[in-house]
């Protein structure tokens, strides 16, 4: 080493990236390159082509869940594994005979680990469906899997609309909520009962935009106006000139298209201005988790589109929260959790209407079918898109007087139909794609 | 007298790599599942990448998840818009990845040392802003999704298993190159730059050259493990430009041991697989990594390759 | 194929009529406000790195701690005036542990080497906050006799804000006070030039390092809990604010007090600023200004030339 730097400048640049001629304490030579080249080229060409044998059939019924469970969605998505097993549970715990399996993998909100966790629960566990998967990139990642294992695919936690749009993908299924629902629920309800002039706060990226473009059209329909509107850059913790100008703006409604500590900040700025003397707040997507977190005073006042809520008046919902509560220390679930339930119940039900785990029968059996569960009452699956629609319920938050017991911080003031408040398969764009 | 003991530690060697190799060409099969195998694969080459600009030009670059990401986005894009052949877009992905480590490096080389993290760290979440911002090129948050697995000259990469073995090719072909820069007159000349700067500008080396060259170097074969990734994952998450992902690279090379290689290379694959065992059993992997890490840096700051090369057992 | 960064949402932009002077004016006290976090980390940035030749990567994560130490004083009852003085000092107590049993080791090693410790620490840090506390925000609140807001004559503004601003400006002066006119501080200021010498006088080096490795770690600290009642404390909240101060110290110099300041301020405002009127370049402006300076003057504007080059 010392040699050929004392042997001067010239050289050792000249040599710069010629492969020496001289001795080197290197242990690789040029035939060991050709001979790796070799055998690593016949091994890819013969490599034998692994597919995953159909030879599943006779294990038992195999349902796969991609949850967060250390990052920020921990403390929700811990919940909805216990409402998928409770689904379980009230579907008899078994299907086709055999006990069914509930195997959860943490995809830590990364879609890379999604991608690979969904390859995994396809081709080594061999599951017959993945339900959840919040976090609308981590949900994308494993449609695509989906469709390239073709195995079932129950979307819940995740808003994307190009799931059942653009990218519709015959195996996947998507429950709960999107995106467009959020918005046109909120915005049609809100257009007609809080004030027609709106003044909009947005996230600035591709959630939000979609948002602000649902919501527009929805208050539009009910003849009011987005008077004002601002991009506010994702981890702003400073808006209040945001809420200076929506004060002066002089409108109803200030609609906040944002979520986690955006929506946290944004509020707190807005109770910060005292707008809330002036305006009313609706939220595109909030959790009773967010009210506990922030506090009660924070969101007192504010409205919200959900798809269901604890104290929901459905049949089933009683016995359910209390089961639940108990499983989970006292917390009521949430209403995702709940859409995982409705996910996981009906999926078991058409397993056992289909009397078989081939999914073209079991997604014939979901297809175009009604429900009725403790979630959704009722519940439709457009055959189309493979969307699973509900009622939109409109809440509001508590003040700290009106809270009777933990963790009820909503009212539900009003409702919106599932047909209004979801796309039609035509306004969503999917073309799917169907087997031969 | 030395000679015995280093015979006997060249025929160690040459037993570890051999090891390592048969290692590498069977661990399809007693991994749970073949995308483990090709991530391990992939991060193997990424750290190893990473090992030349802080190993031997002793860099500590905070921002090659730049690279990483710029060798994946272009490769998607190649693949999901133009229909690119796969080594084209792969090829495409690392010049992509080379060209920008010019830029980078010329203005970031000025600083040495630890200002040469912060401002490696600092581009490196410009990157990531913009892509996040540029959906209609990106994505944004979602990221490329959906991009197909082209064909390799006919033969179908689809199963994973293939693909496996098509990713560990480039890793073994991007092994033996680097192991020719280190080796060459050029990665001597890179080491005694690292050692002292002022001797080996005295001699008459212009250091920032040899310094931005490294970074080239290292940026492209990071870029290559970028390309891979998006062939393997079939979606480009933007995680691939977050700054966390820099830090992980970091880690690994530093646990493998830093300046040799095969350090990197180790870490690599025993994080990814570590990591992987650790989180479906507990969830205090994170923290134990973090306290693993500090307690190598504090006491086997070689890693674990440096430290048996220390004591001349490989 | 659209080839065109993401455009603002056509027709529906900020109304120009809503932008006035009082706003702007108020944006720029804004700006004053997220610049007095960015100068107390970046002065403990500076302070830490002028002595001890170290860049702490954990400087985000003790700006966390800091915020996490208050809420949990809030939580013990404390008021929010102890909570002030409490939480810096017990970020400085955490400091001055992996100083003394952790960091100090390396100081004799390659600098890369310090550098990745703090780094190890700031994820360990993190991940210790998670498990205790959760990944779901905490909440501090304002201390009722800083809340609503005070007339200034042409407008109306928060009262914490300024203190906010009251405060920084107050540590900041008290810095450069101490650091320039006082006998501890001519010593610490010989110690980063010559350690040697300082020792060689009989003065315990070991100590000041501590010291300020410490008194850096605070400033941290008490810019986490001002910052923690107007934005949500998450185990993540000093990430982002890390990247922006590492813009600040190469634009100001790393090591010089009033570079610290000044930049500070001044990416406070450009980032404030810049958010509100474009808001898809403002946070790529500043790594821009970054290259910029690195080009043109790569000591920063109040650097010393060959200073810990």
């Amino acid at each position: 080493m010392k040699k050929s730097i004392e042997t001067g400048t010239i050289k050792a640049q000249k040599e710069k990236k010629v492969i020496g001629k001289e001795k080197k304490p290197s242990i690789i030579t040029r035939r060991d390159f050709i001979k790796t080249a070799a055998i690593t080229g016949a091994v890819t060409a013969v490599a034998p082509h692994i597919w995953i044998k159909p030879a599943w059939a006779s294990d038992p019924l195999k349902i796969g869940v991609m949850i967060d469970m250390s990052k920020a969605y921990a403390f929700l998505n811990k919940q909805d594994l216990v409402g998928i097993k409770l689904a379980v549970e009230d579907a008899g715990g078994k299907a086709l005979g055999k006990p069914i399996q509930v195997i959860a993998r943490d995809h830590r909100l990364d879609p890379g680990i999604a991608n690979e966790k969904a390859k995994e629960l396809y081709e080594k566990e061999k599951v017959d469906v993945i339900i959840d998967v919040p976090q609308s990139a981590c949900s994308l990642a494993v449609n695509e899997q989906s469709r390239r294992y073709k195995r079932l695919f129950i979307s819940v936690d995740s808003g994307t609309t190009v799931q059942t749009g653009e990218k519709c993908n015959y195996y996947g299924f998507d429950w709960g909520y999107d995106n467009y629902m959020l918005a046109t629920a909120g915005g049609l309800w809100a257009a007609e009962n809080l004030g027609k002039k709106w003044y909009a706060i947005t996230a600035d990226y591709a959630w939000g935009h979609d948002l602000l473009k649902n919501f527009r059209a929805a208050v539009e329909k009910k003849g009011g106006k987005i008077i004002g509107n601002d991009m506010v850059a994702l981890g702003t913790s400073d808006f209040s000139p945001y809420m200076i100008k929506a004060l002066n703006s002089g409108a109803d409604v200030l609609v906040l298209l944002n979520a986690g500590a955006d929506t946290v900040n944004s509020t707190k700025a807005a109770n910060e201005f005292g707008l809330k003397k002036k305006m009313s707040i609706l939220h595109a997507l909030m959790f009773t988790a967010n009210i506990k977190a922030a506090g009660v005073n924070v969101y007192e006042g504010d409205y919200a589109t959900v798809s269901w809520y604890w104290k929901s008046q459905n049949p089933g919902v009683k016995s359910y929260v209390d089961r639940f509560k108990k499983a989970m220390k006292g917390s009521p679930p949430h209403w995702l959790t709940a859409a995982n339930y409705s996910a996981t119940l009906q999926f078991i039900k058409a397993v056992q209407r289909a009397g078989s785990k081939d999914p073209d029968k079991i997604i014939e059996q979901l297809e175009g079918h009604e429900f009725r569960d403790m979630f959704a009452n009722p519940g439709y699956i457009y055959k189309e898109n493979h969307q699973a629609i509900n009622d939109a319920l409109i809440v509001k938050c508590k003040s700290q007087k009106e809270i009777t017991e933990p963790w009820d911080y909503f009212e539900i003031v009003g409702k919106v139909p599932a047909k209004q408040a979801y796309q039609t398969p035509a306004q969503s764009g999917c073309k799917m794609k169907r087997p031969a | 007298m030395a000679d015995v003991h280093e015979t006997n530690r060249k025929r160690r060697e040459k037993i570890f790599y051999g090891l390592a190799v048969l290692v590498l060409f069977f661990l399809p099969f007693f991994i749970p599942y073949k995308a483990l195998g090709s991530q391990i694969l992939i991060f193997m080459l990424f750290a190893m990448g990473y090992d030349i600009c802080l190993g031997y030009a002793g860099m500590l670059s905070f921002g090659h998840a730049a690279f990483f990401g710029m060798g994946a986005y272009v490769t998607g894009l190649l693949i999901l818009h133009q229909n690119a052949n796969i080594l084209v877009a792969i090829f495409a992905g690392v010049l992509c990845s080379a060209l920008l480590a010019f830029p980078v490096g010329y203005t970031a080389i000025r600083r040495r040392g630890i200002y040469f993290a912060m401002v490696t760290l600092a581009y490196a979440q410009m990157f990531y802003f913009i892509a996040f911002k540029w959906t209609s090129l990106t994505g944004g948050d979602d990221g490329l999704q959906g991009i197909p697995r082209p064909d390799f000259f006919g033969i179908s990469l689809q199963s994973e298993t293939r693909v496996y073995y098509f990713i560990l090719g480039f890793l073994l072909i991007a092994i033996l190159f680097a192991f020719r820069v280190v080796h060459s007159p050029f990665g001597h000349a890179l080491v005694s730059i690292r050692e002292s700067e002022q001797r080996a500008q005295s001699i008459g080396f212009n250091p920032a050259r040899f310094k931005l060259l490294a970074f080239v170097i290292s940026a492209s074969l990071c870029g290559l493990a970028g390309s891979l990734y998006c062939i393997l994952q079939n979606f480009v998450p933007l995680k691939t430009l977050h700054w966390s992902i820099s830090g992980d690279i970091v880690m690994m090379t530093i646990l493998g041991g830093m300046g040799t290689l095969v350090g990197p290379l180790f870490g690599g694959m025993f994080v990814v697989l570590v990591r992987e065992v650790l989180s479906t059993y507990t969830h205090l992997w994170a923290l134990i990594m973090g306290v693993s890490f500090i307690v190598i840096v504090l006491v086997f700051r070689k890693g674990v390759i440096g430290e048996l090369k220390k004591r001349a057992v490989i | 194929m659209v080839l065109s960064p993401n455009r603002r949402f056509q027709g529906l932009g900020p109304d120009e009529s809503l932008m006035n002077t009082t706003t702007l004016i108020m944006m720029l006290f804004n700006g004053l406000v997220f610049g007095s976090y960015l100068v107390l980390l970046s002065l403990g940035l500076s302070i830490i790195f002028g002595m001890l030749g170290v860049v702490n990567f954990a400087q985000g994560a003790l700006y966390m701690l800091g915020a996490y130490a208050g809420y949990t004083c809030l939580l013990f009852g404390l008021n929010f005036w102890l909570a002030l003085l409490v939480a810096p000092l017990v970020v400085a107590f955490i400091a001055m542990l992996a100083e003394r049993f952790l960091i100090r080791h390396l100081y004799k090693e390659a600098d890369i080497y310090v550098v990745l410790l703090t780094f190890g620490l700031m994820l360990v840090f993190e991940e210790v906050v998670r498990l205790i506390f959760g990944d779901l925000g905490r909440p501090i609140a304002v201390p009722d006799l800083l809340s609503g807001v005070v007339n200034l004559g042409f407008m109306y503004y928060p009262k914490y804000r300024l203190f906010i601003i009251g405060v920084t400006a107050l540590c900041a002066f008290g810095t450069w006070w101490f650091l320039i006119r006082t006998k501890l501080g001519s010593i610490i200021r010989a110690g980063t030039d010559d350690s040697e010498m300082v020792d060689a006088l009989g003065i315990h080096i070991s100590r000041i390092y501590t010291g300020v490795f410490a008194f850096g770690a605070g400033l941290a600290g008490l810019a986490g809990i001002l910052a923690g009642p107007l934005q949500e404390v998450t185990p993540l909240m000093g990430n982002e604010i890390l990247i922006q101060i590492f813009v600040v110290v190469v634009i100001g110099g790393l090591g010089s007090i009033a570079g610290s300041i000044v930049a500070g301020l001044l990416i406070g405002e450009i980032i404030t600023l810049g958010v509100l009127f474009w808001p898809t370049a403002a946070m790529t402006s500043i790594y821009v200004l970054m290259a910029v300076v690195l080009l043109v003057r790569p000591r920063g504007f109040f650097g010393r030339v060959g200073f810990h080059e």
